[in-house]
């Protein structure tokens, strides 16, 4: 039986340009003369770019929202929505509520009117009390998001 | 405290990782590549529709689920799958498993997966691992994503097993209960072979397999008039991630699928088989050129290195290759 070939890897400090180290990981490659080979190593700088592009516009995401939310136009919900990576739907599914009912949430009237069980259930899916939710602190940083969180 | 004599292997598909690993544990050794092929798990879909990460879905895999199930099945191999309502069950059943030493395969949500490398980290709903013992409140975990072994306390651990949105895991959670001493893998090869081809050129459907890719060629000629040099560089992005980024080992399984019909190829002595390999390992490094190049398009944001017709035909030389493979594939007797 066929196994495919494994290949040391020669740079075991990581390649040039890398904006990704935490985790090295199996990739397979083929190669007319030697055939398959696989080897663990970091995601290549390519992909890595693509990868930094998805959080770039993740970040240009927020900011905008933040503008949103801050002029009065959306409720702090929806920065959170975003901060979270979500969307209504999931947000939805997570308040165990409609899609419609998120929207309207996501209105400053409508978030105004909201029930206090409601805010506090929002609150919980964020990871936040509700005070927090009423007057977001707006911090940027995606990687926060990955905190422990009521999701 | 519970904690098997479990063996952590790295994989480039995580559900094929953990089908080989698991296995690995009862006594069989398959090849992570087998298992892909065997589970007939590549794939093409293009869901313009369904929206993940604001982007249409694009997947170059089956349904999370199916390489495990039916991999196992075409093996011979005795199985239980599992999906619980109550989260606080789901747990419970996790542990009256692994109190029987029995270590288990979860299917689980990557944001809010605690150990998982941070850029990767979005709502993505198809990410495969096993738990092979646990402390009290802490979960001992293979990942074959991972480098290491690592753990995950009881709350996050719940978190990731009920996660929401596309293929929402549902505490989904599955283990061999039988693993037979001997399996002919020879109808299994072939029924994983034919039910790919069938996948990819037999189904009348445009948004999946060769017709899938297709169509996504059609509609990203028009990417940029329509949506815009910004959306359409993300929207190209996004394919790319798909395509490159966690857990296909490149090209979209491509070169797993091909290292799976050069092994098929020495199972079943049909030399024909390792030319298929070889030619689904030039098709793989045509879908990674075109991820070189638009990787190129996305990293300008606007300004394209790259014509969106160019990588368009790109596409539509990877679906005419792949066309050509599994119409033969389909004939394997």
């Amino acid at each position: 039986m066929n196994q495919t070939r494994e290949e040391k890897n020669p740079d075991e400090t990581g390649q040039e340009g890398q904006l990704y180290h935490y985790n090295k990981e199996m990739f397979y490659s083929f190669d007319k003369k030697s055939g398959f080979s696989k080897r663990i190593t970091y995601q290549n700088p390519e992909t890595q770019i693509l990868i930094k592009q998805g959080w770039d516009e993740v970040a240009e995401r927020l900011s905008m929202t933040r503008l949103l939310v801050t002029s009065g136009k959306r409720s702090p919900i929806a920065w959170y929505m975003e901060k979270h990576l979500m969307e209504i739907p999931m947000l939805a599914e997570y308040m165990e509520i409609s899609s419609w009912r998120v929207r309207w949430h996501l209105t400053p009237f409508g978030f105004k009117r909201m029930k206090r069980s409601l805010r506090e259930r929002y609150a919980s899916v964020f990871g936040i009390s509700a005070e927090t939710l009423e007057h977001p602190d707006f911090t940027n940083t995606i990687t926060e998001t990955h905190d422990k969180t009521g999701l | 405290m519970i904690k098997l004599d479990y063996e952590h292997r790295q994989a480039g598909h995580c559900e094929s990782g953990v089908t080989s690993n698991l296995l690995h544990y009862h006594g069989y050794e398959i090849s992570e590549p087998m298992a892909f092929g065997i589970g007939a798990g590549l794939f093409f879909s293009y869901l313009p529709f369904l929206k993940m990460q604001h982007a249409p879905t694009t997947s170059f895999r089956v349904w999370p689920g199916m390489v495990f199930e039916r991999a196992t099945k075409m093996l011979g191999v005795k199985t239980v799958v599992l999906r619980f309502r109550k989260p606080e069950d789901s747990m419970k059943k996790l542990n009256e498993i692994l109190d029987q030493k029995i270590p288990v395969g979860l299917q689980v949500g990557t944001y809010n997966l605690t150990f998982f490398p941070p850029e990767y980290r979005m709502h993505y709903n198809m990410h495969n691992m096993v738990v092979y013992g646990y402390d009290d409140k802490i979960y001992f975990v293979s990942d074959t994503l991972m480098d290491r072994l690592v753990t995950i306390t009881y709350d996050d651990l719940l978190r990731v097993r009920y996660a929401k949105g596309v293929f929402a895991p549902m505490g989904r959670m599955y283990y061999p209960t039988y693993v037979p001493k001997d399996i002919d893998l020879k109808p299994a090869i072939i029924s994983g072979i034919r039910k790919t081809a069938n996948n990819m050129t037999g189904v009348p459907f445009p948004l999946i397999g060769t017709k899938g890719i297709r169509f996504l060629s059609r509609r990203m000629r028009k990417w940029e008039r329509k949506l815009g040099p910004e959306k359409a560089a993300y929207y190209l992005g996004q394919v790319l991630r798909m395509l490159e980024e966690v857990g296909t080992a490149g090209a979209g399984f491509r070169f797993i699928y091909g290292a799976f019909l050069e092994e098929a190829g020495g199972i079943l002595k049909q030399e024909w088989l390792r030319e298929m390999a070889i030619e689904m390992g030039e098709t793989a490094n045509k879908w990674r050129e075109f991820s070189y190049y638009g990787s190129r398009n996305c990293k300008k944001r606007g300004k394209a290195d790259q014509s969106y017709d160019f990588l368009a035909d790109m596409l539509l030389d990877c679906a005419d290759r792949e066309e050509k493979i599994f119409r033969k594939l389909a004939k394997i007797k």
